[in-house]
């Protein structure tokens, strides 16, 4: 690849994802070898958006010399043969061009259009093909325009005004507006700049005299416009990246070198037309060798220090034994290197990390702060798994459709703006919907299952951060039965997670079954449901859930205990049967009994309820047991029979 | 004589109780012969002289003694025998399945998640929790990614109605642990972050994360890979080679990838470390000074290393599971194997 390299490609490789970038891959192509780097390792690097500038890597890396490809003398004196004016410097920092005349316009030599073709870019004829060599090489993008298209003999960088249009090199008409900046002449657009040219100013078979232009751009313009446009170009990828405005004039001279060999008999007009605000020198950082040392966790020699520095072509003076002042090379200044901590990322890298010894550090020895919520998370799952439920994760979307099967208000949704599959219009008020889907797919495969999510809704609140509420979902499903095992698991799951819920019957909700819904109270707060789907819903099969709001579950997880002496004297039970109308809810025959058996009531227990023959039809019978003592004393039969009369006075017998 | 009655009496019983067909049968004949109202009682030896009394006596109480005896060894072998019957009757046939439902699972992710927490736990770190809808502030901002930053383009975002946006990452938990917890800190954050990415079987929108910092005086990239690799031997139960490499992620400086010594060829390479014999494992760094001041903490005085684990992706590694779609398809002939 790099003449003069002795160290093969797949080491080459090595050492450049180990020091600089991550390499993909390798790939022959003709004589060359193509190393591969990730694009996304180079979001801070502009100046690897340019082969010189991993040659300077590679060199630092090597310790090889490096060979600036650029010969500043062949750039004209005097005066540039073409206006520029720039509306706004912070903008367009610099803009400089070239006029050439008696061109001819033709393909490139092959060995340019190999190396234009190994590192995927189409060769198109010999001057665009220098454009776009010289980016490749300098990550300075360039463009050149058929002077004898264009109007006027000044070329405006500014913004686009309102209804302005342009027609670029890829045939597309965009449509702009003031937060787009243009390149014009003096009828319109020409270019946008730092994207895409014009189509109509572009280089033709017959083009004899061309502008060639060398500019920089603000790269968050230059990434809006891209974005806005849905317009990706290379030139786009690099000016994003904030590119070296010194490196304008640069990438003009490498370009009269090529474009003399290129297209024989081509000559400039006037010198370098240049334009720019002030070129910001960047500010010295003060590094010293301790607290590279200290950052690292490794030694280091102030010589080896200013070395790997000076390889990258960093400026380095040493004030002091240690203490360094440190210029950064304009390709590193635009953002890529400011503080010191960048300068340790530079002699990191360098001296390699895998030359770091891991070491324990010494540290304070401290319990950390608990999270209750997790706790008592952990402990709901592994209750629910110990009760043979399942967990399931499902997405935090939902559609409205599935929304709606649950009637959840829409207005308790928040909305993506830039779903990219269906599916994904919302964010999860409930839980609910993705659980029913999880119901009807798996009862495709299994005759009963248990399954559970903890989950968090997320209930829109305006433009505030949503609430997150967190969630537990428990579903059983039974291809066969009456649906009863599976509410009254559930139910015990319920109790289980949340000691002391409470069950109270509850009107229906219309995707609940109209006579098995109950709501679950903790505290005397409602934090959930209890319900069996309606058949409507179109489960083959029956399906009960339990949703359970875990919003208290940080007081769940404070389970004071205090031990009870054990009971010292006897106790006495008995059994009541009592007969209630059939839809009677047995917890409220229960909360009579308690009550009317008073302190002396040990454990009431509930034995069994029946129906049929002799009762009539709209009756049962509920039987419970109570035992009954007391702590000081045991309790005489006279005692005992006293508060059996005083309970079965207190409910129909 | 009264012996003689008392001998004939006492093996009439004798044969009576061997005789005795069944518990019945066998208390009559107690009933008969030793009840309150039975033979033996009956005897009444009280106008008998006070010699001959003496010895009638002594052989009445010798034959009540025998026909006890022989009367509980009847009894005892009706008790054996209808036992014996009983506990025939009583065969179960135990390779019956037995009832009732058998534990369910955890998901893969909440099994590597609990384990990983009380790694973290154990080294002093405290587990964090932040929301999964965020502010375009925690989320960007304050972890060094302003807008128009390009590093926002490796994170394809959900943005919602509310202006605000689903987590790229769970770095933004950093920010608010210290914001809560300010310095000197250990912190873990695991959770659900989002990607606007198309789905197939290596990449999904919703994944999870487990994302660690430590911030504390001095901190050093040394101290970073210990805890690194403490942390990857105890997950992988062995000795973890881990390597770093230069990263970029705006809110560390120095940013590093952190990759791990392949575990299914241990290096020489193959498909799974595409001939490398590395694993791509985690990214890390120090944090970004500019990350700790916008948290209130001074760079000066403190520092700190970061990192973020992929919970899915060591799912995936550690169970050998070869499509992500499952994590979230909620099929339990899947779910059911952890």
């Amino acid at each position: 690849m790099v003449p003069g390299l002795d160290t093969e490609p797949a080491e080459l490789m090595r050492l450049i994802t180990m020091r600089t970038a991550e390499c993909e891959g390798l790939e022959q192509v003709g004589a060359d070898t193509v190393i591969e780097v990730d694009n996304k390792s180079l979001t801070h690097r502009p100046d690897l958006w340019g082969h010189h500038g991993m040659a300077r890597e590679v060199a630092a890396i090597t310790h090889g010399k490096l060979r600036d490809p650029v010969r500043a003398d062949l750039l004209p004196a005097g005066k540039g043969s073409i206006g520029i004016e720039i509306e706004d410097f912070a903008l367009c920092p610099r803009y400089s061009a070239l006029v050439f005349e008696n061109v001819t316009v033709k393909p490139s030599p092959l060995w340019l259009q190999d190396r234009l073709g190994a590192i995927g870019l189409n060769a198109i004829n010999n001057i665009v093909d220098v454009t776009n060599y010289v980016m490749a090489e300098l990550a300075q993008p360039m463009h050149a325009f058929d002077s004898e298209k264009l109007h006027g003999p000044t070329i405006f960088v500014r913004n686009a005004r309102a209804g302005e249009q342009i027609a670029a090199l890829n045939e597309e008409s965009y449509n702009l507006s003031p937060s787009n900046v243009v390149i014009a002449d003096a009828q319109g657009p020409i270019a946008l700049a730092g994207v895409i040219g014009g189509l109509h100013s572009a280089i033709g078979p017959d083009t004899k005299r061309i502008v060639l232009e060398s500019a920089n751009f603000q790269a968050t313009k230059v990434r809006k416009t891209s974005v806005v446009l849905k317009l990706r170009t290379d030139a786009s990828m690099r000016f994003e990246k904030s590119q070296d405005p010194l490196n304008t004039v640069r990438g003009l001279a490498r370009a009269v070198e090529l474009l003399n060999e290129v297209s024989p008999g081509i000559r400039l007009v006037g010198g370098v037309a240049d334009s720019h605000g002030e070129l910001k020198t960047p500010v010295p950082i003060e590094l010293t060798v301790e607290w590279l040392k200290a950052k690292l966790g490794r030694d280091l020699d102030a010589r080896e220090v200013r070395s790997i520095l000076e390889s990258l072509e960093f400026h380095v003076r040493e004030t002091a034994a240690g203490y360094f002042l440190v210029t950064v090379p304009s390709w590193r200044a635009t953002k890529d290197v400011s503080i010191k901590d960048d300068l340790l990322e530079e002699v990191g890298r360098m001296v390699g990390y895998e030359s770091i010894t891991p070491q324990a550090p010494l540290i304070e020895s401290v319990v950390p702060p608990e999270n209750a919520s997790r706790k008592y998370l952990r402990r709901a799952r592994d209750m629910a798994t110990a009760q043979g439920f399942t967990e399931v994760y499902n997405y935090s979307f939902v559609t409205e459709e599935m929304a709606q099967a649950f009637h959840i208000n829409p207005e308790e949704h928040v909305g993506v703006t830039n779903p990219i599959a269906s599916g994904q219009t919302l964010l999860r008020a409930s839980l609910l919907p993705a659980i029913l889907k999880n119901i009807h797919d798996n009862s495709r495969h299994l005759s009963a299952f248990r399954l559970f999510e903890i989950g968090r809704e997320i209930h829109a609140r305006g433009r505030e951060l949503p609430r997150e509420i967190p969630h537990f979902a428990a579903a059983m499903y039974a291809r066969e039965g009456d649906g009863r095992e599976s509410l009254f698991e559930l139910k015990r799951l319920a109790e289980c997670l949340m000691e002391g819920a409470e069950v109270r019957l509850a009107t229906a909700r219309p995707f609940e079954h109209p006579e098995r819904a109950a709501i679950i109270a903790w505290r005397g707060e409602d934090i959930g449901r209890l319900f069996e789907l309606h058949p409507s819903l179109g489960i083959k099969g029956r399906a009960a859930i339990l949703d359970l709001d875990l919003t208290t579950m940080e007081k769940l997880d404070v389970r004071e205990s205090r031990y009870q002496p054990l009971r010292r004297f006897p106790v006495s039970a008995f059994d009541l049967t009592i007969v209630v109308g059939l839809r009677e809810p047995s917890v409220n025959i229960q909360r009579r009994l308690v009550s009317a058996a008073g302190s002396d009531l040990v454990e009431i227990e509930f034995l069994r309820e029946y129906t049929g023959a002799p009762l009539p039809s709209d009756r049962k019978s509920v039987t419970f047991r109570l035992t009954v003592g007391a702590t000081d004393r045991t309790l005489s039969s006279e005692e005992v029979a006293a508060i059996r009369e005083r309970v079965m006075a207190a409910v129909p017998v | 004589m009264v012996e003689d009655q008392i001998q004939q009496l006492q093996s009439a019983a004798l044969a009576r109780i061997e005789g005795a067909g069944d518990l019945d049968a066998l208390e009559q004949v107690r009933v008969d012969v030793l009840g309150r109202k039975g033979a033996l009682a009956q005897f009444s030896l009280g106008k008998l002289p006070a010699e001959e009394r003496k010895v009638a006596g002594k052989a009445l109480n010798a034959a009540k003694q025998a026909l006890e005896n022989a009367f509980e060894i009847r009894q005892q072998a009706f008790a054996a025998d209808a036992l014996n019957t009983r506990l025939k009757h009583e065969w179960l046939d135990l390779t019956l399945p037995a009832p009732g439902p058998r534990p369910g699972s955890l998901h893969p992710v909440t099994i590597i998640q609990n384990e990983i927490e009380d790694l973290f736990t154990s080294l002093g770190f405290a587990v964090l929790d932040g929301p999964e809808v965020e502010t375009e502030y925690h989320n960007f901002d304050a972890l060094n990614i302003p807008a128009e930053h390009p590093a926002r383009d490796m994170q394809d975002t959900f943005w919602l109605s509310n202006g605000h946006l689903l987590r790229t990452h769970t770095s933004p938990v950093q920010v608010r642990g210290m914001e809560k917890l300010g310095p000197p800190l250990r912190m873990i954050a695991p959770g659900r972050v989002f990607r606007n990415e198309e789905v197939d079987a290596s990449h999904e929108h919703t994944f999870y994360q487990l994302e660690g910092m430590m911030v504390d005086r001095n901190v050093s990239v040394g101290h970073l890979i210990y805890f690194m690799k403490t942390l990857l031997s105890a997950i992988f139960h062995r000795d973890a080679v881990v390597r770093l490499r230069p990263g970029y992620f705006p809110f560390v400086e120095p940013g590093f990838e952190l990759d791990i010594r392949c575990l299914i060829c241990g290096g020489p390479g193959c498909s799974v470390c595409k001939q490398s014999g590395w694993v791509e494992l985690m990214p890390c760094g120090l944090v970004h000074p500019n990350v700790l001041r916008m948290s209130g903490i001074d760079p000066d005085q403190w520092g700190g290393f970061a990192f973020g684990l992929g919970l899915t992706r060591l799912a995936m590694m550690r169970y050998g599971i070869d499509d992500i779609r499952l994590f979230a398809s909620g099929d339990l002939r899947f779910l059911r194997q952890f």
